[in-house]
C-alpha cells in the first residue's frame, strides 16, 4: 500500500471526525471524498499490479471454429462507459448496454448485455476498379450524448457512416381511422373521436443510418477522430486525411496529402490519425516509419508541414532486414490530458510528451523475445499485425495486446507491468486473474510459457478501457471478454 | 555466408506474398505491399552487396573464389532470359552493357548456385551443399533444394532444376508453393510481363473502351481483370521491385 494513500486515509478519518463534531463542514463533499478515498485504499486503484483484475463476461461464439464474419475488428467505449460497440468483419455492429448497478450487488458492477445489433457496412463493388470494397468494420467512434439517442460513426475501407441509435418504450394507440394492427377503418364507421395516447411496450432498440459520407478515399481507411468541437472529425487513409463536417456529407476537406507525386518514390504512408481531445485544431498522425506529425489546422489548409515531428533515433545495434517493418507505427492515441499521445509499434509501447520532439518520455516492451523470431513472423504474416493501445481512466496504465491471447499493462507511476490471459478458462466471475510469464530463454520455469508454445493465430488486437471505471473489453478472435477489478 | 542466404530467403517469402496479395479480397492493401517492398529491396540489397563468395569451409557449398567455372554463368544467366528486356522496360533507359551484370554476377553466381541450393530457407541445406560439394565436385551441380516433394532427390544433383532454370520462359505461372530461383525466374516472367503491358496504361477502368488489339496489354493482365490493375498506383510502385526481381 502505498504511503499516500495512508496519508489519506488518516485525512479522511480526520475529516469524518471533524464533520461528526461540526456541523457547518459540507457533509456532502466530506462523505465523498471519504469515500473515494477508502475505496482507492482497500481497492488499490493506485497501479496495474495493485489492481486485482476478475473475469467478468464472455461474448461471442464457445467453438474453436472462427466464422471469419465473426472476427472481432474494433472496440469502443462511449464516453460514459455504459455503452461498448463492438465491429466486426461481417460489417456488424454490437453494442452492449451496462446494466444499472443494482445496490443490492454491491460486489460488482454491472454486466454488460446486448443493446442493439445492425448491419453497419455491406460488401460493395468498385467497378471502376474491378476491386470489392470489405465490410469490415475498421473503426468506430462515438459521439458525447447530446440528447437521448445515441450517435456513433462507423467505418470500413472507403465509407463512413452516422449511426443513431434509439429507443423506444412507448407507442401510441388508440388512433381514430387506423386499428392497432395497423389496417385503416372505413371512415364511416368512426362515430367517436379519442386522442391516442402513448401506452408502454417492451423497450426496443433501432439504429438508423443519419448521414453516409462516402467516395472520399482512394486508399483504405484507418482511423476515424472526432473533434472536440463535436462537430467535425477527419478521415485518414493511407495517403490522405480529410475533414469532415458531421451535417454535410457531400463535401470534405483534405487536410493532409502526402501522395507523391510519382507513386515509384512511395516511402511512407499514414497509418493512425487522432484528434487533440482539447484542441480542436490539433491532431496527429503516425506514419510506417515510425514518426508521428503534430499539425496545426491555423497555420494552413493543407497541413502537409507538420508543427512538431516526433521520431526516436533507430538503435543500429537492432537494425534487421525487419526494422522498418517492426517501426511501424500501428496506433496513436492521445491521453486524456492531452498532454502525451501513445504509440503502438510491433514490439513497444511508447508514450511521448507532446513538448519533446525527439524521443518518447517512457518506452514499454510489449513483447521483446519476439525480436529473434522476426523472420518466421514475417512468414507468417504475423509481423503485419496492428496492435491498438489504450490509457485508462487516469492516464495512469496503459494497456494493449499481445500473442496467445495475453494482453499486457504497463503502469506508469509504478513501473510496473503485467501479462493477462484472456482465456475460457478462467470462467467463474470474481476469479482474479493469474499474471502470466514468458520464457524468453533457457530453463522455463513452472507455470512460464516458452515462445516456441505461444500461439499466433490467437492475438489480441483490440482492447478498450471503460473512460471511468476499472473495466476493461478485450477482444480476442472471435470473443469479447470483459474483466473488472476486484471489488471487496 | 548466413546474411545472404537469409536475404534470399526473404525475398522469396517477399515476393510470394505480393504474388499473391494481388487475389485479396478488398484490393492490394498498399501499407503492407509498400512493407514488403521495403524488406524485398533491403534483402536484395544486401544479397547484392555481398562479397562473391566468401571462403567459408564449413558451408563448403560455396567454394572458393578459383572455383567459378564458366558453367556457373551459363546456369546463371540462362536462369535469366527475360530480365534484360525486362529491366530495360523497367527502368526506362538503356542498361549498362553486360559489363556491369555479367561481371559481378559471374562472381555471384558461384554463390548464386549456392544459394539456390538452400533456396527456401532450411536447416538442411548447407548440409545439402555440403555433402554436394563433396560427392559433386563442379559446383553448377551442386544440389537445390526443391519442395517437400522432391527431396528424395536432393542426393542426385540437380539435373532436373538445371534443365528448368534453364528452360525458357515462360515458364508455368502461378507456382508459389516452390520459392527457389527457378521459379522465381517464373514469377519475374510474370511479373515483367505484367509489368511492361501496365507501364504505359492508365489504370483498368479506362482501358476497357480500347480492348481490340490496340493495347498491348499482356494477356495475363487481360486475364485477370482488375486483379492486377486494381490500384494502378500501387502497381506503378512495383517496378522498383520489378526491377529487383529482375536483378536476379
Amino acid at each position: 500500500m502505498q504511503k499516500k494513500w495512508v496519508v489519506i486515509f488518516c485525512v479522511c478519518v480526520c475529516v469524518f471526525w471533524w464533520q461528526g463534531s461540526n456541523e457547518s463542514l459540507p457533509s456532502a463533499a466530506a462523505v465523498m471524498f471519504l469515500k473515494f478515498s477508502l475505496r482507492s485504499v482497500f481497492y488499490g486503484a493506485g497501479g496495474g499490479n495493485d489492481i486485482q483484475w476478475c473475469f467478468s463476461q464472455v461474448k461471442g461464439a464457445v467453438d474453436d471454429d472462427v466464422a471469419e464474419a465473426d472476427i472481432i475488428s474494433t472496440v469502443e467505449f462511449n464516453h460514459s462507459g455504459e455503452l461498448l460497440a463492438t465491429g466486426d468483419k461481417g460489417g456488424r455492429v454490437v453494442i452492449f448496454q451496462q446494466e444499472q448497478e443494482n445496490k443490492t450487488q454491491s460486489h460488482s458492477r454491472g454486466e454488460y448485455n446486448v443493446y442493439s445489433t445492425f448491419q453497419s457496412h455491406e460488401p460493395e463493388f468498385d467497378y471502376l476498379k474491378s476491386l470489392e470494397i470489405e465490410e469490415k468494420i475498421n473503426k468506430i467512434r462515438w459521439l458525447p450524448q447530446k440528447n437521448a439517442a445515441q450517435f456513433l460513426l462507423s467505418t470500413n475501407d472507403k465509407t463512413i457512416k452516422l449511426w443513431k441509435i434509439s429507443e423506444r418504450d412507448k407507442r401510441p394507440e388508440g388512433y381514430n381511422l387506423k386499428e392497432e394492427d395497423g389496417r385503416y377503418r372505413d371512415p364511416t364507421t368512426v362515430t367517436t373521436l379519442r386522442v391516442p395516447v402513448f401506452r408502454p411496450m417492451d423497450l426496443m432498440v433501432e439504429a438508423s443510418p443519419r448521414r453516409i459520407f462516402a467516395n472520399a478515399h482512394t486508399y483504405h481507411i484507418n482511423s476515424i477522430s472526432i473533434n472536440s468541437d463535436y462537430e467535425t472529425y477527419l478521415s485518414a487513409d493511407d495517403l490522405r486525411i480529410n475533414l469532415w463536417h458531421l451535417e454535410i456529407t457531400d463535401r470534405s476537406f483534405n487536410i493532409v496529402d502526402i501522395k507523391p507525386a510519382n507513386m515509384e518514390e512511395l516511402t511512407e504512408v499514414i497509418t493512425a490519425a487522432e484528434f487533440h481531445p482539447n484542441s480542436c485544431n490539433t491532431f496527429v498522425y503516425s506514419s510506417s516509419k515510425g514518426t508521428i506529425r503534430l499539425c496545426d489546422m491555423r497555420a494552413s489548409a493543407l497541413c502537409d508541414r507538420h508543427s512538431k515531428l516526433f521520431e526516436e533515433p533507430e538503435d543500429p545495434s537492432n537494425r534487421s532486414f525487419f526494422s522498418e517493418i517492426i517501426s511501424s507505427i500501428s496506433d496513436v492515441k492521445f491521453s486524456h490530458s492531452g498532454r502525451y499521445m501513445m504509440t503502438r509499434d510491433y514490439l513497444s509501447v511508447k508514450i511521448w510528451d507532446l513538448n519533446m520532439e525527439n524521443r518518447p518520455v517512457e518506452t514499454y516492451q510489449v513483447h521483446e523475445y519476439l525480436r529473434s523470431k522476426l523472420c518466421s513472423l514475417y512468414e507468417n504474416d504475423c509481423i503485419f499485425d496492428k496492435f491498438e493501445c489504450c490509457w485508462n481512466g487516469s492516464d495512469s496504465i496503459v494497456m494493449t495486446g499481445s500473442y496467445n491471447n495475453f494482453f499486457r499493462m504497463f503502469d506508469r507511476n509504478t513501473k510496473r507491468d503485467i501479462t493477462l490471459e484472456a482465456s475460457r478458462e478462467n470462467n467463474k466471475p470474481r476469479t482474479v486473474l493469474k499474471p502470466r510469464k514468458v520464457c524468453a530463454s533457457g530453463k522455463r520455469k513452472k507455470d512460464e510459457i516458452s515462445v516456441d508454445s505461444l500461439d499466433f493465430n490467437k492475438k489480441i488486437l483490440h482492447t478498450a478501457w471503460h473512460p471511468k471505471e476499472n473495466i476493461i473489453a478485450v477482444a480476442t478472435t472471435n470473443n469479447l471478454y470483459i474483466f473488472q477489478d476486484k471489488m471487496n | 555466408m548466413e546474411f545472404k542466404l537469409e536475404a534470399h530467403r526473404i525475398v522469396s517469402i517477399s515476393l510470394g506474398k505480393i504474388y499473391s496479395a494481388r487475389g485479396q479480397r478488398g484490393g492490394l492493401k498498399l501499407h503492407k505491399n509498400l512493407l514488403v517492398s521495403l524488406v524485398l529491396r533491403s534483402a536484395r540489397q544486401v544479397y547484392l552487396s555481398e562479397p562473391g563468395c566468401p571462403p567459408e569451409p564449413p558451408h563448403a557449398a560455396c567454394g572458393p573464389p578459383e572455383e567459378e567455372p564458366p558453367p556457373c554463368t551459363t546456369v546463371w544467366a540462362a536462369g535469366e532470359p527475360p530480365p534484360p528486356p525486362q529491366d530495360e522496360a523497367a527502368r526506362g533507359g538503356p542498361r549498362l552493357p553486360g559489363a556491369d551484370c555479367e561481371g559481378p554476377r559471374s562472381r555471384r553466381c558461384c554463390c548464386g548456385c549456392s544459394c539456390c541450393c538452400a533456396a527456401g530457407g532450411g536447416e538442411a541445406n548447407p548440409a545439402d551443399c555440403a555433402t554436394a560439394g563433396a560427392a559433386a565436385p563442379p559446383p553448377p551441380h551442386c544440389p537445390r533444394k526443391r519442395s517437400a516433394g522432391e527431396r528424395g532427390q536432393a542426393g542426385s544433383p540437380v539435373k532436373k532444376p538445371r534443365r528448368e532454370v534453364e528452360d525458357p520462359p515462360p515458364p508455368p505461372p502461378g507456382e508459389q508453393e516452390d520459392m527457389d530461383t527457378g521459379n522465381v525466374a517464373s514469377l519475374i516472367s510474370i511479373f515483367g510481363s505484367s509489368f511492361s503491358g501496365l507501364l504505359s496504361k492508365e489504370p483498368k477502368g479506362r482501358r476497357r473502351a480500347p480492348l481490340d488489339g490496340s493495347e498491348t496489354a499482356p494477356a495475363e493482365a487481360a486475364a485477370e481483370p482488375g486483379q492486377i490493375c486494381c490500384d494502378e498506383p500501387v502497381l506503378r510502385t512495383l517496378n522498383p521491385w520489378s526491377t529487383a526481381i529482375v536483378a536476379f
